[in-house]
């Protein structure tokens, strides 16, 4: 081991700015990997810990019975916080006055997460509080103390008990939907529900039991627990609990993941470009150790020394650096940032020096192991030992640690898949049609200027660097290019799924003579509402003469899946069109003017997970009566869209028979809430479901998760434009050469420079035209495939890509080599 | 000390096999001097790497000292290198990120031997350059250079030393005081001392002289 020797070289290297570009290459590979960890880590803890408050806990076991005290004894076990709630729909009475209300009775610890807010008043903002009513006192929604004409202070009854009215509810953590939570609320303490004797055997309530703790003991639990709960539990978390949320959240995980492995990957590419031309460098020196008695090994030994200790070096500085960036980002932006992020872990901080390391191994390491392979003849022969220092074993190195880094960082195994094979099957095609472009450039140089001959025909001549210069700027560009498009797609899917106006209020239970007065009233007061919906219960009872129940136990067995089957009750309606945001994907929707055999549109995963498919005859039970109807088609439904959705549509005239109700949804603004008074009042047979507050809490999420996302992509435009500094720097060696023998013969400074510029001008151009191929064909594949978004053609991609790249190589190649024509010929031709 | 049977060596090129020694038989005793000379092309500087264990040949055999050249990997013939062979050549080839006194310290520094900064500072002090210890090879002159890379070829105690065109890159003043350092310091460690050279005086100056044309050795001459 020659470490004195090896410590020597590094410190002369460094001294001599051999290894500055590597070092900072990994510096940046480090940093850029912890800072994005960093601010991701902390970032979707205070994400999930907001997204927690919608369900003011970590995980909710919801059970229409109370379930088995051995759990919570396993809860208590584990060191789980705990609380308990009790919803149900019960009058409330005040001295002259009576509203059908929703009851929540909550224990002591409630809420585990996310707060309260309370005022004393009606109709007033009010200030967030972290426990609910004590005993022997309620808290009511402000909307409800008109329609009882009561005060803070005055009694209601609920059941057979009073209550002083101490606190307005303006705002509680997990309101969310349902049944329960149709009439205006009236929060209770829980050890008071059963003085008000209401809840009696039979009763419809729903029981939800809290629990928070860390992640890790609250993953044990919910294994535990899932076997355990019946058909009427579920457990789940703030992702299972809100469809809106969850699946917000997973798609911007998946970009930032993303975004951190085209970071790792950018990372790898500047560190394998700085190490191969550190190695190019080498060849010399090692030849002239070689002579003197250095054996392979030791030439391994030396380097490898080497690069252990500047690879120390460059993730403990990268760390350091990622750590107190993403420290200055959070200062920054914190009043950008609406949500409060957790102090930074230190797990993050290992991750970048791992990656450090490996980035290192995989793409550092390769090319100087080659060294040792340096034919010592090349001191007396400098033409010998010229061949390029990339093999095999240096692609595969490279390959493996690609495929590993990738798979670590986004634990995505198809992700990592996709991400890999596209990038392989775009190196190979965008070979070829740099190697083409750049012919096609040589034609055109032919014709040109003396400026422009000189720059095409010197990249032809060097065509296999040339072509690989333009596929690492085609990829650096075509990755920034897939993030920007990735990340607008995302941003607008779901500005587009729940728009300012969305509904976000739902009506059912509205009598068929109601609805044209209904639709008055809205018309009267300026609501916008979706059309009203006919809506029975009903189930399927049979399948192409197979009973649906049978069915189901089949499916349970074979696939384990005890979710709601072909036979579970359902609400059922009717439509002449496609409802909105509707896509049948297969068979065919009815004509508008249908009648004959009734038929039946069912959603997506309603189909798939029952196998039922186009021209199955399906029997149902309505209201004890058998209907009889085949499938017409299948379609997919946006669940997100807060409007009436249904699993299964009926053609026209097919539920003529059947006596329904009618539902819709509509939009009110906050100081329009009074009008459900009036609604209530006239109609008070319906049932209004508020779901305003958690639209606005879900849009809060959103504009954060954007945020988020904005950010990762500006931190990946920084280690992309190191990659293209890198490339560029890469080959100022042979530039410097050719340009210095340029200038002894006669060429001027101005077109030396303007060779340059234009020569990286159109390595850019080109590089921008392939980024726009291989970003749009990727594009296609994530949004598909990953992020399950509609794709579209983005035309912008092939204006911006060669426009970018033109401008950006451009500028960055022309400063960049601004030192070719500033130093002096002599100075270059006696390095040599 | 330097013993070659039958030796050839055959490269390929674009256009096709390139025979650059055919068939080299010599002998060259300890502490002699010899001096291959030829025109530009012969194959005199591949006849020197041959010898030097730098590349292998195509056919016949190398003895140098005890080993047979042929019969080592590289591992075993940069052993050897670094044991018994000392190189002078034409660009000098020193490491430039390197100070003067630590290229001299390389070849024993490779061998770990601790007292390379003790030998090193010696033979800077022999070749003239005790007070350039500090410098740089960018820093030095040719000549100065030059020295450097001699007393770089005596720190590792050679049993032979190999000189390429040792003044080609110097003017004839200089590399008049180069040879005499060599011969010099070849006397007085009795290294024996193989010479590539075009420069028929340099060449007289040598104990033995080989003559190459065409791959082939043409004449030995006394």
């Amino acid at each position: 081991m020659h470490f004195t020797l090896a410590a020597k070289f590094l410190w002369r290297d460094w001294r001599a700015g051999e290894l500055t570009l590597l070092l900072w290459a990994l510096i940046i590979a480090v940093g850029t990997v912890t800072t994005i960890t960093l601010f991701v880590d902390r970032l979707q803890q205070a994400l999930l810990n907001e997204s927690s408050t919608f369900l003011a806990a970590d995980r909710v076991i919801a059970s229409s019975d109370p379930i088995d005290p051995d759990i919570l004894a396993r809860a208590e076990a584990l060191g789980l916080k705990q609380a308990q709630t009790l919803s149900f729909l019960s009058m409330a009475f005040s001295e002259d006055r009576a509203q059908l209300a929703s009851v929540k009775a909550v224990s002591d610890s409630y809420p585990l997460r996310g707060t309260l807010i309370v005022a004393d008043a009606a109709f007033v903002r009010g200030t967030p509080i972290t426990r609910g009513p004590g005993r022997g006192e309620v808290w009511m929604e402000s909307r409800l103390l008109p329609s009882l004409g009561v005060e803070t202070g005055d009694l209601v009854d609920i059941g057979v008990a009073s209550f002083p009215i101490v606190k307005v509810l303006v705002k509680e953590p997990d309101r969310g939907g349902g049944f329960n939570s149709a009439g205006p609320r009236v929060l209770m303490n829980l050890a008071d529900v059963a003085a008000t004797e209401v809840v009696q055997p039979g009763s419809r309530i729903s029981y939800r039991y809290l629990f928070a703790g860390d992640p890790d003991t609250l993953g044990e639990f919910e294994d535990w627990v899932k076997p355990k709960l019946g058909l009427e539990g579920r457990i789940f978390g703030v992702k299972e609990g809100t469809a809106g949320i969850g699946s917000a959240l997973e798609r911007a995980e998946r970009f930032m993941l993303l975004g951190g492995l085209l970071g790792v990957i950018l990372a790898g590419v500047a560190i394998a470009l700085a190490a191969q031309r550190y190695a190019l460098r080498h060849y010399d020196h090692v030849a002239i150790l070689k002579t003197l008695g250095a054996t392979p090994d030791s030439i391994d030994s030396i380097f490898v020394v080497m690069f252990v200790l500047l690879g120390t070096l460059a993730t403990m500085l990268g760390s350091g650096i990622g750590y107190f960036a993403q420290t200055a980002a959070v200062q920054i932006l914190a009043p950008l940032i609406p949500i409060e992020l957790p102090a930074p872990g230190m797990q993050p901080v290992w991750l970048g020096m791992v990656t450090g390391f490996i980035c290192l191994l995989s793409f550092a390491l390769p090319p100087l192991l080659k060294l040792r392979k340096t034919d010592p003849v090349r001191v007396i022969r400098r033409e010998i030992g010229d061949a390029s220092i990339a093999d095999r074993s240096t692609y595969l190195f490279a390959i493996v640690g690609t495929i590993g880094l990738m798979w670590w960082y986004s634990q995505d195994l198809w992700l990592t898949t996709l991400v890999f094979t596209g990038g392989v099957v775009a190196i190979l095609a965008l070979s070829i049609v740099a190697y083409f472009l750049l012919r096609s450039g040589r034609i055109v140089g032919m014709q040109a200027g003396s400026a422009w001959r000189l720059a095409l025909a010197g990249m032809q001549r060097r065509g296999r660097e040339n072509t690989m210069q333009i596929l690492i700027f085609g990829l650096s560009i075509m990755l920034l290019l897939i993030l920007y498009l990735v990340r607008t797609a995302l941003i607008e899917e779901w500005q587009a799924q729940i728009p300012v106006d969305a509904p976000n209020h739902f009506a059912i239970n509205i009598s068929p003579e109601d609805t044209g007065p209904i639709r008055a009233l809205f018309a009267e007061n300026n609501i916008a509402s979706q059309p009203l919906y006919p809506m029975i219960r009903g189930r399927i009872t049979q399948v192409n003469d197979e009973l649906a129940r049978e069915r189901d136990k089949r499916r349970e067995q074979t696939t384990g899946d005890s979710g709601p089957g072909a036979s579970s009750g359902r609400n059922l309606t009717w439509s002449a069109t496609l409802p909105d945001d509707n896509r049948v994907i297969a068979g065919k929707w009815w004509s508008s003017e249908h009648t004959g055999e009734a038929q039946v549109s069912l959603e997506e995963d309603l189909a798939r997970s029952n196998r039922l498919k186009v021209g199955d005859r399906l029997i149902f039970s309505i209201q004890g009566r058998e209907l009889i109807a085949q499938v017409g088609s299948i379609r997919t439904v946006a669940w997100d869209n807060m409007r009436p959705n249904f699993y299964i549509i009926f053609s026209p005239g097919a539920l003529d028979d059947f006596p329904s109700t009618y539902m819709t949804s509509f939009y009110l603004e906050k100081d329009q809430k009074l009008f459900l008074n009036e609604l209530l009042s006239r109609y008070p047979t319906m049932t209004v479901l508020e779901v305003d507050a958690l639209i606005e809490q879900i849009q809060t999420i959103i504009s954060q998760v954007t945020l988020a996302i904005e950010l990762i992509l500006g931190l990946i435009m920084i280690a992309g434009s190191l990659v293209l500094l890198a490339s560029i720097q890469a080959s100022m060696d042979e530039r410097f050469k050719q340009h210095a023998i340029l200038r002894t013969l006669g060429a001027g400074r101005k077109l030396v420079l303007g060779s340059l510029a234009i020569e990286f001008c159109a390595l850019g151009f080109f590089a921008g035209v392939l980024a726009a191929i291989g970003s749009e064909i990727t594009v296609y594949a994530l949004e598909t495939e990953i992020f399950q978004l509609d794709y579209h053609v983005n035309p912008v991609v092939w204006i911006m890509g060669p426009v970018v790249g033109t401008v950006l190589i451009g500028a960055l190649g022309t400063i960049a080599t601004r030192k070719v024509v500033n130093t002096s010929p002599t100075t270059v031709l006696r390095g040599l | 000390m330097i013993k070659t049977v039958d030796l050839g060596k055959t490269v390929q090129t674009s256009e096709g096999q390139l025979t650059i020694l055919k068939g080299i038989n010599l002998e060259i005793k300890k502490s002699e001097s010899v001096a291959i000379v030829g025109a530009s092309g012969s194959g005199k500087t591949t006849l020197l790497s041959l010898l030097a264990g730098l590349d292998t040949p195509t056919r016949g055999q190398i003895f140098l000292g005890d080993h047979e050249l042929n019969d080592l990997d590289e591992e075993q013939r940069a052993r050897v290198r670094g044991e018994m062979v000392g190189f002078v050549f034409q660009t000098f080839q020193l490491l430039s990120s390197l100070t003067a006194m630590e290229n001299v310290m390389l070849p024993a520094e490779l061998r770990n031997d601790p007292d390379a900064e003790e030998k090193a500072r010696e033979l800077m002090h022999r070749v003239g350059l005790g007070h350039r210890i500090r410098h740089y090879p960018r820093q030095l002159s040719g000549g100065e250079q030059q020295r450097v890379a001699i007393a770089r070829a005596f720190a590792s105690s050679a049993a032979v030393l190999f000189a390429d065109e040792p003044t080609g890159n110097l003017d004839t003043k200089t590399g008049g005081h180069i040879i005499d350092l060599i011969f010099d310091l070849n006397a007085e460690f009795g290294t024996t001392l193989v010479l590539v050279t075009h420069d028929a005086h340099l060449a007289d100056r040598c104990g033995r002289s080989i003559l190459i044309e065409s791959g082939e050795l043409v004449v030995e001459g006394g």
